[in-house]
């Protein structure tokens, strides 16, 4: 048996699961702006503090972030919002998108008449770029599925290798701590979808660009929030492997209706 | 003569010159939950950040910012959002040491989901809401207020207009008793022997010498030249040279008065005075650090335009040239281009930045707070060495 799931035609970068239009803020100073954007035309966006006052080997690591996660493939369309005197500019940043990506604009703070001008041209952009590039319905040859092992899970291998049975092609990513930094590194090995098995003493969390099941353990914390969970690890592993062919079918995770989870981005030195 | 102040004295002397309910996520993943309470309640403000409880070298300084951020004395209340790990109750217990009163800590596994938590959080700071707005200010000293002394974007006129007129009201500020706090130590590298000159004796003289060479020490050993980052690209096309030259020109920020002492990130003045605080020149990550250490109102000039704002401090933002000031209407109180146009004199832009302050002071929003900008970051050293 094979999970077969039609998803959305993203051209270079594969189907996807998701048909996501993204406003990417290439800088903190321009998140507010892109957080309105993204409320007025339904697109997805997520908060960071980088973009700028970032230096050495971090100025390569934020721009290689925001290209992975505007390439992954459940993104349809990308709308970058600068503010203008950034080190990650979005210009140059769209330049770098848009030859892997037609379906991507950018626009500026600084040259677009301050905040309230830039959210007009920012909503009238986004809905030029859905309306000039919809996707068409293709089929998902191989589901990329993230493992997140957070905590010891006595039948993770049985999953994986269900998995793989089925079809889907396994990235699995044991997190140290926090769920947010594991899903960051998951989705630049563009997985369409993550299974997270989170430690007991972490919440459930979700990815803005990507569907995140969440499993609870027996802990006392998840226990406590077990609706904050899609299922728990009472359920057959066939269960698991149901819901993740309903949630990339397009079912929506409790992390996706809730809009939880922040991007993690990599950084090794401190700000300038 | 009736004082030109009115302000919210709060329980341990400190006053507010804002009565803000905050909501504070303990952990990234209650960030967007802290948000939709912010944005569905009566007008309570909320931050967002992204760290998760990690206990890696950067959880001291991220447990006193959020400790600090949360005792602020403009907050009237603070909600945190916990998921019942111990750091989060050293944050709360921080901040009462650091003179928070009224707080509520709801804690998600009591509550049972995200859901629930959202509901009844908007419930709670509708109420604290109310008992704000029901407090009335009364007549402060100067020394109530707390100035913080901000640039970013600067440009080749912010040496000339904005900062040096910036420092003409920080200096009369700090003449009639108030404080004044310069941060960024990226930005006054080059210009520090200046500055310590100025102190009230050598030892804080050598402290501040001494924190900007930590700061380019700890640069160093990563391998980065500072000086081949800085100024940067925004500053270059906005025609500044070197950063010797950014630094002489944000320096000026902080007048002529003598420099009290120095503050380490996010630590709080305990005397009135003028401060160097050693925090990062990145505009977020410093209005942070601002925050912690009890700043009440921040001046924030800017060659190039910027829509920062904070959710708990009043940033009054001046733009260093007039062509700016027009081309982004909404972002900018207060224009210096006017100065280097042969206008307005120093002095006079001074005068308009001072009244300014005392009336955002008094309550007058300011245009980053009607557009509801409550930008934060955590200030992290991340992999960095600091000897």
């Amino acid at each position: 048996m094979t999970i077969s799931i039609k998803g959305f035609d993203h051209g270079n970068r594969g189907a996807g699961i998701r048909n996501h239009q993204l406003i990417l803020p290439t800088v903190v100073c321009s998140t507010h702006v892109s957080r309105r954007i993204a409320t007025e035309v339904g697109a997805v966006t997520f908060a960071h503090q980088h973009g700028c006052g970032i230096i050495g080997d971090d100025v390569a690591g934020i721009d290689n972030f925001f290209v992975s996660l505007a390439d992954h493939p459940n993104v349809a369309s990308v709308l970058a919002v600068g503010l203008g005197c950034e080190t990650i500019q979005s210009q140059e940043l769209a330049a770098k998108l848009l030859s892997r990506n037609k379906s991507t604009q950018y626009r500026i703070i600084q040259e677009s008449g301050g905040v309230e001008g830039t959210v007009a041209a920012g909503v009238k952009a986004a809905h030029e770029l859905s309306n000039a590039f919809p996707s068409a319905p293709a089929a998902v040859a191989k589901l990329r599925v993230g493992l997140d092992l957070g905590r010891e899970v006595d039948s993770a291998a049985a999953l994986e290798q269900l998995l793989r049975d089925e079809g889907c092609e396994v990235v699995v990513a044991h997190s140290e701590s926090s769920s947010a930094e594991t899903f960051s590194k998951l989705s630049q090995e563009n997985v369409h979808v993550i299974i997270s098995f989170p430690s007991e003493s972490q919440p459930a969390s979700g990815f803005p660009l990507i569907p995140v099941i969440n499993v609870a353990s027996n802990g006392v914390l998840h226990q406590a929030i077990r609706g904050d969970f899609d299922t728990d690890e009472s359920t057959l592993l066939s269960g698991i492997v149901t819901l993740l062919t309903e949630v990339a079918a397009g079912s929506e995770t409790v992390a996706e209706k809730s809009k939880s989870g922040e991007i993690r981005a990599p950084r090794v030195v401190r700000s300038a | 003569m009736s004082s030109p102040l009115k302000a919210y004295k709060r329980a341990n002397g400190a006053w507010g010159l804002r009565n803000q309910v905050l909501i504070l996520p303990m952990h990234s993943a209650l960030s967007s939950t802290a948000r939709a309470i912010a944005d569905n309640s009566d007008g309570a403000v909320a931050i967002s950040h992204d760290w998760s409880g990690e206990k890696d070298n950067d959880l001291a300084r991220i447990i006193f910012t959020l400790s600090g951020y949360a005792s602020n004395p403009n907050i009237f209340a603070t909600i945190f959002l916990s998921i019942g790990n111990p750091e989060e109750e050293q944050i709360i217990k921080g901040a009462q040491a650091l003179g928070l009163t009224r707080f509520t800590n709801l804690l998600l596994p009591e509550i049972g989901s995200m859901e629930k938590l959202q509901q009844e959080a908007i419930t709670l700071a509708n109420e604290y809401v109310k008992e704000a707005n029901a407090q009335e200010r009364v007549d402060a000293p100067w020394s109530a207020i707390v100035l913080g002394l901000e640039c970013g974007g600067s440009d080749a006129l912010s040496g000339i207009t904005a900062n040096p007129a910036l420092g003409v009201a920080s200096d009369r500020l700090v003449e009639l008793g108030a404080s004044s706090v310069l941060g960024e130590t990226t930005e006054i590298l080059g210009a520090e022997h200046l500055l310590a000159a100025r102190a009230i004796d050598p030892a804080v003289g050598k402290k501040i010498v001494e924190m900007v060479a930590r700061y380019e020490d700890s640069i160093n050993y990563e391998g980065i030249d500072i000086r081949g980052a800085q100024p940067s690209r925004g500053n270059i096309e906005g025609g500044l040279s070197t950063l010797e030259e950014k630094s002489l020109g944000a320096a000026k920020k902080a007048g002529n008065a003598p420099f009290t002492g120095t503050l380490e990130f996010g630590e709080i003045p305990k005397v009135a005075g003028l401060y160097f605080m050693d925090t990062p020149g990145h505009d977020i990550e410093q209005l942070a650090g601002f925050g912690a250490g009890h700043i009440n109102v921040v001046v924030f000039t800017s060659g190039r335009g910027t829509p920062t704002g904070s959710a708990i401090m009043p940033t009054i933002k001046v733009s260093t040239n007039t062509p700016m000031y027009e081309s982004i209407p909404d972002l900018i109180d207060l224009d210096a281009g006017t100065i280097a146009d042969g206008i307005e004199t120093l002095a006079q832009v001074g005068d308009r930045i001072f009244n300014e302050i005392v009336q955002v002071a008094n309550g007058q929003l300011t245009k980053a707070e009607r557009g509801g900008h409550h930008e934060f970051a955590l200030s992290r050293m991340y992999k960095t060495v600091v000897k």
